[in-house]
């Protein structure tokens, strides 16, 4: 699998390891050209490569390139229908993110709430075991 | 793409006592177990919930940065930074999850004995 690496605008050094497969993933969501592709696919599902090309700015060549890859990555399901290849985005991924910060967001919040009630009453007593 | 927490509060508190409760018991978690130095052990319990980790920067009373998880999930980095402000102290907390998307393909995650894999990690 290979992951297009000039196409890696952040420069990050990439994940450790040789494991292919998570730089796919980590490369498949660093390039806009992609990111474009996934909110197409996701606004017309079971798209194909050539309906994808009509809609960005790039070839149907490019688009196949960058579908490869985020299929690699885990993000998409290609389907075949006959001469077609379709494909779906799964957005576990993502949906997982959202999950993630509104969790943890109420989290932080709930901790905050714990300090503030602990240091605005008993400012004045200074450290505990200073 | 990396997601991120962030929570700012303002304290009627000097630095240092907003530091001694930030690292103390009761709030990051019921114990709080942190070997206080670049690389050192940390673990969180609370109510049987355990997260273990590790420390990637202190410098107190200003600042603390370490990763956490629960074993079965991805870790995360926690920045705290702790400064003078208006009479007390302001208190910026940072959570991200920058390889929330590698766990999706069953990369071992930095957790317990991260500390020989954060810091490349960090970088990225």
């Amino acid at each position: 699998m290979n992951v297009p690496g000039a196409s890696d605008p952040a420069g990050a050094p990439g994940p450790p390891g040789d494991d292919d497969r998570a730089g796919a993933v980590f490369g498949a969501l660093s390039d806009p050209t992609r990111r474009a592709l996934l909110a197409a696919i996701a606004e017309h599902p079971a798209a194909t490569a050539t309906q994808l090309a009509s809609e960005l700015p790039i070839s149907r060549q490019a688009v196949v390139k960058h579908l490869n890859a985020l299929t690699d990555a885990g993000l998409l399901d290609r389907t075949r229908a006959g001469r077609e290849v379709r494909y779906q985005f799964t957005p576990a991924p993502l949906s997982d993110a959202v999950g993630w910060m509104a969790e943890v967001g109420a989290e932080w919040d709930d901790r905050l709430a714990v300090l503030r009630r602990q240091l605005g009453s008993d400012v004045h007593a200074g450290p505990r075991g200073a | 793409m990396t997601e991120r927490i962030e929570r700012e509060l303002w304290l009627p508190a000097p630095p240092d006592a907003v530091w001694e409760a930030v690292i103390g018991d009761g709030w990051l978690a019921d114990r709080v177990s942190l070997e206080l130095k670049p690389g050192g052990d940390a673990r969180f319990d609370s109510d049987g919930r355990v997260r273990n980790g590790w420390i990637e920067d202190v410098a107190a009373p200003e600042r603390l940065i370490f990763w956490w998880a629960c074993d079965d999930e991805p870790a995360s980095r926690v920045e705290l930074k702790i400064d003078e402000h208006r009479a007390g102290s302001r208190l910026r907390v940072v959570e991200t999850r920058p390889l929330e998307v590698l766990d999706l393909v069953g990369v071992p995650l930095p957790g317990v004995g991260g500390s020989t894999y954060g810091p490349a990690l960090v970088a990225a």
